[in-house]
């Protein structure tokens, strides 16, 4: 009965338009659209990583072994299962031009394959031609297709000839898209794609090389992978080979992608915070002109419920409306942009409207939104029917009832609950909801501090006489004063932002400051155990290099800790992904620090020992005494652990997980890695001379890598930005919204001065005092807010140092104050410019 | 120095509304002596209000000369005209129009405070005391009735002292009794400071306090209408 009433008088009352909802609707659409656009996006690459796994795979499964080919029991079994198999190699290497009696180098990802490569997909190249017939070459020479960006750096030409370790090679064509690259931009050097074959006589597949060998298969339709890997490491089990299949073609990339959107899922839901103001703030300036209508109503007899159904079906009906837009908005834009996307993505993406990231957030949209207005809508209740007699209705902050109350928190509960489900992130979400609570709290009690001790101050002696300042004062802590929904928006707007600043800034700071002060000039790899000598002779001499480091190394996967599987232990910890390097070494190398146990003694030859790095070891929960089996190319080693050491990873010198006593690993081909200290301007000069020497020796330019790593956090930094622009536009809309709702009150306020005689300058003074004075205090509460945010995520998510950035947080805050300024100042031509009288008369 | 404070020669004023433009005032011609008090009565939509803002420089004449104290109100920029009000007149409406967001105090210190007043609150204080509303200095306009609202405008017209008091329907909204006290207020000032007084009237008996009553019909002086209520 009152749900009809409460429809038709809702229906009556929404005939005006969408005028006064433009804020409304704008904040809001824009929330869900930013939400529904990462999602979207994170859905199209999910979907294209699905639809495309195999391809990225280059092949229906893998099975990939470090260090070494295939053994014949291991071929026979994969011939077997398989209905086509491709057997891959891969490693990095040094590709050497000689051109005039200079040579240039480049580092380069090799990669080996056979005739039947590539199983899936196609390689692209230029000029276009069939991969076999670029691999074959010329008559002399075996062929080549390389990246441009290395075909550039190195200065050759199709037609050039280049050498690989020890062996040449006449560049075919460029490389433009490997079909099984789903590594992409994450890979540490430009590809060269050659023949397998065509390496034999390189030196560069020597025993104790560092290259990896994949075996891709095809296998029939239908068959069950699952089963398929249990068969494979069941019959070729504990020789450290690694599976992979089409379920899940590119792992490290599909759960990199889903995090990052996730986060930036996250930061999308705070501008929608944000937006939550506005929308807050909009609501209740509706119904603020609508306490003559209520308080009509109620004269009439309507009951409260009936009125607070009544606005209740508006707001909702627009609620809809407006994140229908943003729906729309969000599921377009990331369509629009595909082209754009794409081309910067080394990933497959399948663009198209994707159901799943729009509900969610559509969810997002109508919890916020219901979060937001309730408040307000809770207040008709207060609406007294004498209202109407009393012109202004009163500023003070009425909690509702205690079922609103109820309802709020569930709401609340309800939008944290479904971010930490949905993102999948959960202590995140928790964090950073807590965190804006404690900001909205906060900003709350300051903008009632604000509006108190302004009230004070203008009444205090110190501001007689300066008009301007006295009427600022006065109006931030007078009845109607913009204090709460300004200072709440900005505030909150600039929070967000500030702690991003903090984030974006110690991200960067982190990478720079992480940089050793003296790290090495060179990262040597894949030295032979001849090499070893005469390479360390020859440095030694020299002096332009101040230090020299080697070790040997193999690689290794941990398979089982005192018997179980390794996973079932220490679960995903990262010293299990994949395999490790593991060094050995009589005497604990120069600087060691062994904080529990003892090393072995200098000759010591009984059962194998290993040393842990104390760190890895407390976070995987392995103790003295406790065994663990390395797989060593192929070779199953089971080691106690005797002692634990610190290891130093940040100074990009060499540091080992695991380091074992000589006669362990006794035998096992291997190489030796070093690091080299040189003077900068020794470097170029290091490389051609050792590269000249040992051709089969591969030299990192840390500097380079170092740069690498940088660019892709710089690149996880500015999606996180793009994701905050979201919530500046919001903000920037919020801001919008405040101004123009305060400007009818304004415009009044200047008539009535302009007859008591302000000029237009002394108006403006006041006006812009006030922006100042609301920029100023959502300013300082935004840098402790957004600096403490910052600590907490470097300190507890990134787990590095925190370090105040002082112009990121001024940035922030000048931006803050001088956008709420000139939204000020643009809404303030109005009610300047206007002739007193006609405001006047049009309140008369 | 002539003693005529407000001059209107073929003053006129036209607005433009929803059907194009009205001509609104159609020819004024109007001298005002010092410490005259004027009554301005007619119809209602005559022009009166509308001609009070014009001497009052808060609109424009669209045609003819107003002068006030000497000044070519026409040929003045809007800050000089806020500084003119500032220090020679005060205005008073029907509506109060008191700043919602100032205490009685602080409206009634503002015009003293933008004159450059170093004492403009004690001087403020004193004012809302001799009205009778020293108890209600700290309260907002939404927290007053109408008659105390209009006495804070008043006090606020009067506190600087000015050569010339406009005053629009002053106790239109307000019940008899009420309005009679705000009247003798305004009367009370004027005899006080000496002030020139220009006052809107619908009220014959109010108009007959004044020294001399113009009448506009339509947007022009009514001749006829013209009498000398004093002498
Ligand atoms: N902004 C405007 N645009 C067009 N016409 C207007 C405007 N403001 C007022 N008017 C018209 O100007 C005329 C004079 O208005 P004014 O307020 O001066 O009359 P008044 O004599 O004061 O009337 P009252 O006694 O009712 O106060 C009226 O007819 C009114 O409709
Ligand atoms: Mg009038």
């Amino acid at each position: 009965m009152s749900l009809t009433v409460a429809a038709r008088i809702a229906r009556r009352e929404l005939r005006g338009g969408l005028r006064g909802f433009r804020v409304f609707l704008a904040c809001l659409a824009l929330g869900v659209a930013a939400i529904a656009a990462v999602g979207s996006v994170r859905q199209s690459i999910e979907t294209g990583l699905q639809q495309e796994g195999a391809t990225l795979l280059g092949g229906d499964a893998e099975i990939q072994l470090t260090y070494r080919f295939a053994s014949d029991e291991e071929r026979t079994w994969i011939d077997d299962n398989a209905s086509a198999v491709s057997e891959i190699v891969d490693f990095r290497s040094m590709a050497v031009v000689t051109r005039d009696g200079e040579t240039e180098r480049g580092l380069t990802q090799v990669k080996g394959v056979d005739a039947a490569y590539p199983l899936l997909g196609e390689v692209r190249l230029d000029p276009a031609m069939p991969l076999a017939q670029a691999l074959n070459g010329t008559q002399d020479l075996p062929g080549a297709a390389m990246d441009p960006v290395l075909v550039a750096r190195l200065g050759i030409a199709v037609g050039d000839r280049f050498r690989l370790g020890t062996q040449d090679f006449v560049l075919t064509a460029a490389l433009i898209r490997e079909p099984d690259d789903a590594g992409g931009g994450f890979g540490l050097g430009p590809r060269t794609l050659v023949r397998t074959e065509a390496l034999q006589s390189s030196g560069l597949l020597a025993p104790g090389t560092l290259f990896a060998s994949a075996y891709r298969m095809t296998v029939a339709a239908g068959t069950d992978m699952a089963r398929l890997e249990t068969q494979a490491t069941g019959a070729l089990g504990g020789s450290g080979l690694r599976w992979r299949d089409s379920r899940n073609g590119a792992p490290g990339v599909g759960e990199f992608v889903d995090r990052l959107g996730a986060f930036l899922v996250l930061v999308g839901l705070a501008g929608l915070v944000v937006g939550g103001v506005g929308v807050a703030a909009a609501v209740r300036s509706y119904l603020s002109e609508k306490t003559g209508v209520i308080a009509t109503l109620k004269t009439l007899g309507a009951t409260t419920h009936t009125i607070f159904l009544a606005y209740a079906l508006q707001i909702a009906a627009l609620t809809g409306i407006g994140i229908v837009l943003g729906l729309v908005l969000g599921a377009l834009a990331p369509l629009a942009l595909a082209p754009v996307i794409e081309a910067r993505l080394p990933l497959p993406a399948v663009f198209g409207i994707h159901p799943a990231p729009l509900a969610e957030a559509a969810l997002y949209g109508v919890l916020a939104a219901a979060l937001f207005t309730l408040w307000p809508l809770a207040r008709t209740e207060q609406v007294r029917a004498a209202a109407l007699f009393r012109g202004a209705a009163t500023s003070r902050l009425l909690l509702p009832r205690w079922p609103y109350l109820l309802a709020l928190a569930l709401l609340l509960a309800a939008l944290v609950g479904a971010a930490a489900w949905l993102s999948g992130l959960a202590r995140l979400t928790l964090w950073s909801a807590a965190g804006m609570t404690a900001a909205f709290v906060i900003l709350i009690v300051v903008a009632a501090g604000l509006r108190r001790l302004s009230r004070r101050l203008a009444r205090s002696r110190a501001v007689r006489g300066r008009s301007a300042l006295r009427m600022a004062l006065g109006s931030v802590g007078g009845p109607g004063s913009e204090a709460g929904s300004v200072v709440l928006s900005l505030g909150l707007g600039l929070t967000v932002l500030a702690a991003i600043g903090q984030i974006d800034a110690n991200l960067r700071g982190a990478i720079a400051r992480d940089l050793p002060k003296v790290a090495p000039s060179y990262f040597v790899v894949d030295i032979q155990t001849d090499q070893l000598d005469p390479l360390l002779t020859g440095l030694r001499a020299d002096q332009q290099v101040s230090r020299v480091e080697t070790a040997p190394m193999l690689r290794g996967v941990i398979s089982r800790i005192n018997g179980r599987p390794a996973a079932e232990v220490a679960g995903e910890h990262w010293v299990l992904q994949g395999d490790r390097g593991i060094t050995y070494s009589a005497a604990p190398p120069n600087g060691t620090q062994v904080t529990a146990g003892q090393w072995w003694d200098e000759d010591y030859s009984g059962p194998p020992q290993v040393s842990f790095a104390a760190e890895e070891a407390a976070e995987m929960g392995l103790q003295l005494g406790d065994r663990i089996t390395i797989n060593v190319l192929g070779r199953d080693i089971e080691a106690a652990i005797t002692s634990l050491r610190n290891v130093d990873f940040s100074t990009a010198g060499i540091g080992f997980i695991l380091s074992m006593n000589p006669a362990a690993l006794a035998g096992a081909p291997h190489s030796h890695i070093a690091t080299i200290y040189a003077q900068p301007e020794a470097e170029a000069r290091l490389l051609s001379q050792i590269g000249n020497a040992y051709p089969n020796i591969t030299m990192i330019r840390v500097r380079d890598a170092i740069a690498r790593i940088g660019e892709v956090l710089r690149g996880i930094a500015a999606a996180t930005t793009y994701g905050a622009l979201a919530t500046l536009v919001t903000g920037f809309i919020v801001l919008i919204g405040a101004a123009a709702a305060g400007e009818r009150a304004r415009t009044y306020e200047a008539a009535v001065l302009k007859t008591l005689g302000a000029t237009r300058r002394a108006i403006l003074l006041n006006f812009a005092l006030r922006s100042a004075i609301f920029g100023l205090a959502a300013g300082v509460v935004a840098i402790a807010a957004g600096g403490l945010a910052g600590w907490g995520v470097m300190t507890f998510v990134m787990e590095t140092e925190f370090s105040f950035e002082p112009v990121s947080a001024l940035a922030v805050v000048t931006g803050g104050a001088l956008t709420t300024l000139a939204a000020g100042l643009g809404f303030a031509w109005r009610p300047l410019s206007a002739r007193p009288a006609r405001v006047l008369r049009a309140r008369e | 120095m002539p003693d005529t404070v407000v001059s209107l020669q073929d003053t006129r004023l036209s607005l433009s509304g929803n059907a194009g433009m009205v001509d609104i005032l159609k020819g004024i011609d109007l001298q005002v002596t010092r410490g005259e008090t004027l009554g301005l009565v007619g119809p209602s939509g005559s022009g009166k209000s509308s001609l009070l803002m014009l001497v009052g420089g808060l609109d424009r004449a669209t045609g003819g000369q107003v002068r006030v104290l000497g000044h070519d109100l026409t040929s003045m920029g809007e800050d000089a005209l806020a500084r003119l009000r500032r220090q020679h007149m005060g205005v008073v409406f029907q509506s109060f129009h008191l700043i919602p967001t100032m205490t009685a105090l602080e409206n009634v210190a503002t015009p003293l405070e933008l004159a450059g007043r170093r004492d403009a609150f004690d001087r403020a204080e004193a004012e809302l005391e001799a009205i009778g509303l020293a108890d209600r200095a700290r309260h907002y306009p939404a927290q007053l009735s109408g008659g105390e609202q209009q006495r804070v405008a008043l006090a606020r017209a009067a506190a600087p002292r000015p050569d010339i008091l406009l005053a629009d329907e002053p106790t239109g909204n307000l019940d008899g009794d009420t309005g009679e006290a705000i009247m003798e207020l305004l009367f009370g000032l004027r005899d006080r400071h000496g002030s020139t007084l220009i006052l809107v009237t619908h009220a014959p008996d109010l108009a007959a306090r004044c020294d001399r009553v113009v009448r506009l019909v339509d947007g022009r002086l009514s001749d006829a209408a013209v009498q000398d209520a004093a002498e």
